[in-house]
């Protein structure tokens, strides 16, 4: 009697299995119209992001504060008028100690009007009061361990594995989170896809061998590019690096940020 | 120009002095009302379960009276607490993605999961062990839509059996000793949120979640004295006093320990001057001089720390009636002084730039997402979910299965459960006027 | 067991199973296959269209220009710098290119004192006023004379 329903007990589990295994193409059909929904892009193939390693530096001895870069930035990547910005130029104004004052050196003024996209104003004080003065491109810095994309709580940005720290805005919620947890102030959220935005070192003209916008009209080469993994003859990168005793901005935060910046002074923040 | 055409309106320039970051010049904080209320609700749910939990978990016999008004608090808050994220998000449609691919780095994911677990497992199911007897007699009692509305919450569950009402207390009372870790990680991460922002020298330190907490649980308290008091009020009940002493008593010495924390970071911050405080200084002086000197320290801490402290030495010098006055006017303004306090933390984070070179200057809107009207609605609104459960939880005309409070007639109130006691079996249609 | 515990029970794993079924349903396909996000994601920032052409691009209809501008100071230059963007022209010459006979000179030579000093500075107030730049200068080859 026990052998005739245990016999049965297991027919019946068989039974089901066989019932749950039938089920999944169809379970699997259906996952794939419902993600079809949600998303939908073709995937072609070319670019291997694991091949690649970019990077940018600043060479801030270079900068002569035309506001190409920024003005280009807006243009190729259709940033909405307003302040968001991807990219920017800070100028730094410090004057000479008043005599007799047993300082070295006098206050530091810094300003970005628009962005420096169209230039930049008379300066706050007579060129005589001057001791340095100079231009700062700014810009995502790259971070090899990036606030922003820790605190992401959807992984919506995220580092891509050719060195660049991207957002899908297709993902982004808006919640804003990486924008406060930025120290760099890089990111700004969309007013019109109401995401968060940031530099992609124009993701979308690299992987296609072309140079970010910025760098291509920089008629100074205060901004250097280059692809670490695979350097060129002459690569400026390489250079750079050889030739150029650099600055991170704000080391002590631990985000290990790979933009370096040379001929920057203790005031650039 | 370039850029896609937008229908972002610039009202005015946005105003900002010394140099802010050319994306910090907003015309709006990022994070505005919106963010400013979602930690004050969820601290006042988390205070306000922590004042339950006195109850059951410390048997605080003398705070009975509101065991149950202060569960109910909790709950009608926690049901609101999600809304001014959501209203925040900018795309609100894909909130399900922070359950579907959370990403645990952030404590920003661990939101959905704590939200979820203390919702369902802590508040609803102690709720439910509670109540659950007196929603089986309900079910009886009550006929209609409401009869039927006990019987569901019931779960089916109808056995009010000598041993199956023990096992409910039980399970509740494991439930309160769950329940505590469960609030402070509920408002902790929350805390949390901020003070993981190194980016931010105003919100990222160590202080911060338990700064957070402190203030959640003084003003859960005050929200439960503010409550009880009103809704006594409403019913024309007169107040327990003991009950009401002993609140006090304990909103007291929780506001101690969070002005001594508070007042502990003001002080490492003025002493250590690292590099951000010049400008923190200066934006503290000028930005948020009304909200933070008067708001939060003096009439939100100095005056209800003089209040309800000269009360804890001089209680039995001073009338029922001047007490009541000065709990009342103390829990008020408490409350503003923590709504004051998130303002500080959430806005004035955000009143100076990173670069610490500038300050900016908001003007706050009226009507829109993130405007007054908004978030009067938001504060307002658990008060009307809060009306609907007294209506439905603690109706003076149906039986609780409880015995009156100790010492006290037939008017006096009950808003909580007697723990412990023995079932009173009521005959059916008994207790209705 | 007793009848509260067995509800529970139910409804606990009621509340994971449809969790999980919505997690699986709802995860975007190629999530995770880099990384803590969708590797579409790549795919599709790579497809955005490009604005700027780049000099390369120039060069393959305009290269007596660029042998010309290669040969002197503003070699290092980019085209679309002084002429605007350039992929609308180089898909489709009949498109004109925003900036063609533009000069916007002072944009980079207007002294500038946070300017660095090896960099060629006028102060335009002082420098022969009321010509064009173009009258003394060409600028794809500035040291030469008209």
């Amino acid at each position: 009697m026990s052998k005739q329903v245990s016999r049965r007990n297991l027919l019946g589990k068989i039974g089901a299995a066989l019932a749950g295994v039938a089920t999944l193409p169809l379970a699997r059909t259906a996952k794939a119209a419902v993600q079809k929904v949600l998303v939908s892009t073709p995937a072609p193939k070319g670019y291997d992001p694991t091949r690649h390693k970019w990077v940018m530096a600043i060479d801030a001895n270079r900068c002569i504060g035309c506001g190409l870069c920024a003005e280009a930035c807006k243009t190729e990547n259709h940033v909405p008028d307003g302040p968001f910005y991807r990219t920017w130029i800070e100028r730094y104004v410090i004057t000479k100690p008043k005599p007799g004052s047993g300082a070295s050196r006098g206050e530091t003024f810094v300003d970005c009007p628009n962005g420096g996209m169209h230039g930049f104003p008379e300066l706050p004080v007579p060129k005589s009061e001057i001791q340095h003065s100079f231009f700062v491109p700014k810009l995502c810095n790259l971070c090899e361990h990036s606030a922003c994309v820790q605190v992401c709580p959807v992984g919506a940005t995220f580092d891509s594995p050719d060195g660049a720290v991207l957002i899908d805005p297709k993902y982004c919620i808006g919640c804003g989170f990486c924008i406060q947890a930025c120290p760099y102030g890089c990111r700004f959220l969309n007013p019109v896809t109401k995401t968060a935005e940031k530099c992609t070192l124009c993701y979308h003209r690299i992987t296609r061998g072309l140079k970010p916008a910025c760098v291509e009209v920089c008629p100074t080469q205060a901004r250097v590019f280059g692809d670490l993994k695979n350097p060129v003859p002459d690569d400026p990168i390489q250079q750079f690096y050889q030739n150029n005793k650099v600055q991170a901005l704000k080391p002590h935060l631990g985000t290990d940020p790979r933009v370096f910046y040379a001929g920057i002074d203790k005031e650039v923040r | 120009m370039t850029g896609d055409i937008t229908n972002y309106v610039f009202e005015a320039m946005p105003h900002f002095e010394g140099y802010v970051y050319p994306n910090e010049a907003t015309p709006q904080p990022l994070w505005s009302v919106l963010i400013v209320l979602y930690p004050y609700i969820t601290g006042l749910v988390a205070g306000a379960f922590i004042m339950a939990s006195l109850v059951r978990v410390f048997n605080v016999r003398a705070l009975e009276p509101v065991y149950r008004l202060s569960l109910l608090t909790a709950f009608a808050f926690l049901l609101c607490a999600p809304l001014p994220l959501l209203f925040h998000l900018g795309h609100p449609e894909r909130c399900f993605e922070v359950m579907m691919t959370p990403h645990l780095t952030s404590p920003m994911a661990i939101f959905g999961f704590v939200y979820a677990w203390y919702l369902m497992a802590v508040l609803l199911l102690e709720l439910w062990f509670d109540y659950r007897a007196d929603f089986v007699r309900w079910s009886t009692l009550t006929p209609g839509l409401r009869g039927v509305l006990y019987r569901l919450f019931t779960v089916g569950v109808m056995d009010v059996s000598e041993p199956a009402v023990k096992l409910d207390h039980k399970l509740g009372h494991i439930l309160s000793i769950v329940g505590i870790p469960s609030a402070f990680l509920l408002h902790g991460y929350v805390g949390f949120i901020f003070g993981s922002v190194k980016a931010n020298p105003w919100w990222g330190n160590v202080l911060m979640p338990i700064i957070f907490i402190m203030s959640a649980v003084v003003s859960g308290i005050a929200l439960c004295v503010f409550n009880y008091m009103v809704l006594s009020w409403i019913r024309r009940k007169t107040i327990d006093m003991k009950c009401l002493d002993i609140m006090c008593m304990f909103l007291f010495y929780a506001l101690v320990m969070d002005a001594a924390i508070e007042a502990l970071d003001w002080i490492h911050r003025v002493y250590s001057a690292e590099e951000g405080f010049q400008v923190m200084q200066y934006m503290a002086r000028e930005k948020l001089f009304y909200t933070l000197n008067l708001g939060q320290a003096t009439f939100g801490t100095a005056v209800p720390l003089l209040l309800l402290g000269s009360l804890q030495l001089l209680r039995k010098y001073v009338p029922e009636l001047g007490r009541r006055r000065m709990y009342f006017s103390s829990a008020v303004l408490i409350l503003c002084g923590v709504l004051a306090m998130r303002w500080n933390v959430v806005i004035g984070g955000q009143l100076f730039s990173k670069s610490l070179r500038g300050v900016m200057s908001y003007k706050m809107e009226f009507a829109g997402l993130e405007g007054w009207f908004m978030g009067a609605v938001l504060l307002v609104l658990p008060f009307v979910i809060l009306t609907v459960f007294v209506k439905l939880f603690l109706s003076e005309q149906l039986p609780t299965s409880s015995l009156p409070a100790e010492g006290g007639d037939g008017e006096s109130n009950n808003f909580g459960r007697a723990h412990g006691g023995p079932i009173a079996a009521l005959p059916v249609g008994s207790g209705r006027d | 067991m007793p009848p509260q515990i067995v509800r529970l029970l139910l409804l606990v794993v009621g509340i994971v199973t449809s969790y999980s079924i919505a997690r699986y349903f709802l995860t975007p396909p190629s999530f995770g296959q880099y990384g803590w996000f969708r590797g579409d994601a790549l795919v599709e920032l790579q497809a955005r269209e490009v604005v700027f052409a780049g000099k390369k691009a120039c060069e393959e209809c305009h290269s007596e220009e660029m042998n010309k501008l290669l040969k002197h100071e503003h070699k290092s230059l980019s085209c679309e710098g002084c002429h605007g963007p350039g992929q609308a022209h180089a898909d489709n010459p009949d498109i004109k290119i925003s900036q063609l006979n533009f000069s916007p000179c002072i944009r980079c030579h207007e002294a500038n004192p946070s300017r660095p000093s090896w960099h060629k500075q006028i102060v335009s107030k002082n420098h022969y006023t009321g010509s064009k730049c173009t009258e003394c200068h060409v600028p794809h080859s500035p040291t030469e004379v008209p």
